[in-house]
């Protein structure tokens, strides 16, 4: 028996040896040109094999279905090539297509996340902000948003080059330009711009700016007039958050910091930690100031008293279904899925959930150290925060990366929710403002610390070569270009939100009547109870 | 008061892309954003939220 063992090893190692020892492969002879000789002889199912049916799919998606330019001529190298191009721009534009479709559904699960973390007798207008801020943003960036957002973005490659948006309104200031809005695609005709793929990158880019509009709704549940939310919420979609959208990824100056003034690769945000979650949050903070706490959320010493949201189960449902739209959100920002780097995607996908995982952790075990419980919403609130902070920094870093950036976020939101409620006196039903704001600008800084220099999209961002580097693999002044955007999410989009606000709050007021905030939203704003049915009974402070 | 905030806060920002122009070099453009950052962060916190504070519907609970 111990020769048999004996042999068989022996066998085995002398295999392995063998492999060891192949030899190289002769490099391949070098291939003929293709002709268009070599296209015509390509065998094409027969039609009496493909009357039988295709079970295997061997038969189905062959020379046969290359599109032909000219009939006469039959298929020619021209077309073969034609063909491929069409067939890379198809599936980028699938891939954006979809991935955008994906993060359409997110409004669902910001809707049910609200509304749980809200008392019942608030239920349909929490519901209805969350549901018409979908089409209120939409007509908003329809008419002007994506203008001046996209307008000057100069072309996007992986989408079929989309030269039509070339007109960026600048000025020069330390001698360069600074791009502030562009000027094409109004109403998706002005300027050649009915075109397909500017149709794709407007869907992508409306359900991106919709998802910043819906984190405001949060933070002035149950208390905000719901004409005061309509003209709020198209203020933003059509202005505020497509300015600073052109700056980062239209082509405005942030993003050429790096070209202008040789900070890194300019102002990095992949997928919108910064544009679309710092921008949301800090909107937030400012409706939140304007319109105040909801009574009986302080005492008259300034106490904070919790006020329980009714739902916790659609509440982490809600969770889940945004960090399944995020699957869009982050992967979803390369704009394509052929050519370019583009399969970066499966990292792309892995760092988001890590950091969503890490996150949950990150709240869940703060919680669990600090009050006794591992709180629920806190848990899918630290969930939320690690993908709102791994949005910017999910194209340009690795796993390890992700995860550390994912639990810093986790117990930030913690801290920031405290920090809000306790010492700034600020009421946030939801942690909007913690979850979005405070995490959003900590993912746009990861940025400039944690991007490993590995990714390479098309062998530059921002039109400067490189891959984008963070200051722990070398490159400070990715972290200068970082903040100078941090900067001016908080020193000038919260400026522009706050006072905006303040005019609305002038001419229609922001605040319901303490009757109506007492008795619920439902019915003085909006005319039916959400759960009409029930027996409301006021179990908490301020109910 | 709130006013005084908001230019408060617009200053940190201005002082930020004051940066780019003052100087080139890396270190000294952090410290020049880091110092608008916390202006503008003050300019809210210290500021605006204060004169909020100062009148915030809580106080006039009974």
């Amino acid at each position: 028996m111990k020769r048999f063992i004996l042999l068989i090893a022996v066998l085995a190692l002398a295999s392995v040896a063998g492999f060891g020892q192949t030899p190289a492969a002769a490099p391949p002879a070098p291939a003929a040109p293709l002709t268009t000789n070599d296209v015509k002889n390509i065998d094409t199912p027969s039609a009496a094999d493909r009357l039988k049916g295709d079970p295997g799919g061997a038969l189905t998606g062959t020379v046969g279905d290359v599109a032909v330019g000219d009939a006469k001529k039959g298929l020619t190298v021209a077309d073969a090539i034609n063909q491929i191009g069409q067939n890379k721009v198809a599936i980028n534009f699938t891939w954006t297509l979809i991935t955008g479709f994906l993060v359409m559904f997110m409004q669902a699960g910001f809707a049910i996340v609200e509304t749980g973390l809200c008392r019942a007798k608030n239920a349909n207008h929490t519901m209805m902000m969350n549901f018409m801020v979908y089409g209120v943003g939409m007509l908003a960036y329809w008419l002007i948003g994506f203008s001046i957002q996209m307008g000057g973005v100069g072309g996007i490659a992986n989408l079929g080059g989309i030269p039509s948006l070339n007109t960026e309104w600048a000025i020069t200031l330390f001698g360069k330009p600074f791009g502030l809005f562009g000027q094409h695609g109004i109403f998706l005709t002005q300027g050649g711009t009915y075109d397909v793929g500017v149709m794709v990158i407007f869907l992508f880019q409306m359900v991106f700016m919709d998802t910043a509009l819906t984190i405001v709704t949060g933070s002035a549940a149950e208390r905000w007039k719901y004409a005061a939310f309509i003209v709020s919420s198209f203020v933003l979609g059509a202005f505020i958050y497509p300015l600073f959208g052109n700056w980062a990824w239209g082509g405005g100056w942030l993003a050429n910091l790096g070209g202008n003034f040789g900070l890194g690769k300019g102002y990095c945000d992949f997928a919108g930690s910064g544009v679309v979650h710092a921008v949301g949050g800090l909107s937030a903070l400012a409706l939140s100031l304007i319109v105040g706490p909801r009574l009986g959320k302080y005492t008259r010493q300034g106490k904070p008293n919790a006020i329980i949201g009714h739902d916790i189960v659609i509440v982490l449902t809600g969770c889940f279904i945004l960090a399944f739209g995020w699957f869009g959100f982050n992967p979803g920002s390369t704009l394509g899925a052929s050519g370019n780097g583009n399969l970066r995607i499966g990292s792309i996908a892995v760092n988001t959930m890590l950091a969503g995982m890490a996150g949950g952790f990150g709240s869940m075990l703060y919680m669990w150290m600090r009050y006794g419980k591992p709180d629920a919403s806190m848990s899918g609130n630290g969930l939320l925060a690690g993908l709102v902070a791994i949005t910017a920094p999910s194209g340009f870093v690795n796993t390890v990366g992700a995860c550390i950036i994912g639990l810093i976020a986790g117990v930030l939101v913690c801290l920031s929710v405290e920090f809000v409620d306790k010492v700034m006196k600020v009421d946030d039903p939801v942690g909007a403002i913690s979850v979005h704001g405070t995490n959003g600008l900590w993912g746009v800084l990861s940025v400039g610390l944690f991007a490993d220099g590995k990714s390479n999209y098309g062998g530059s961002w921002n039109g400067v070569t490189g891959s984008v580097t963070g200051l722990f693999y070398g490159d400070a002044s990715q972290l200068v270009a970082q903040l100078i955007g941090i900067a001016t999410l908080v020193g000038l989009v919260f400026t522009m939100t706050f006072v905006a606000n303040l005019v609305i709050d002038a001419v229609i007021g922001q605040r319901v009547g303490a009757k109506a905030e007492l008795e619920g939203l439902d019915l003085p704003e909006m005319g039916q109870l959400g759960y009409p049915e029930f027996e409301l009974k006021a179990r908490t402070a301020g109910a | 008061m709130i006013y005084t905030g908001i230019l408060v806060t617009l200053a940190g920002f201005a002082i930020a892309v004051a940066s780019l122009g003052l100087t080139s070099s890396v270190n000294a453009r952090l410290l020049i954003v880091v110092l608008g950052l916390a202006v503008s962060l003050f300019g809210i916190i210290g500021v605006i939220n204060k004169a909020y504070l100062k009148n915030a519907i809580w106080r006039k609970q009974s």
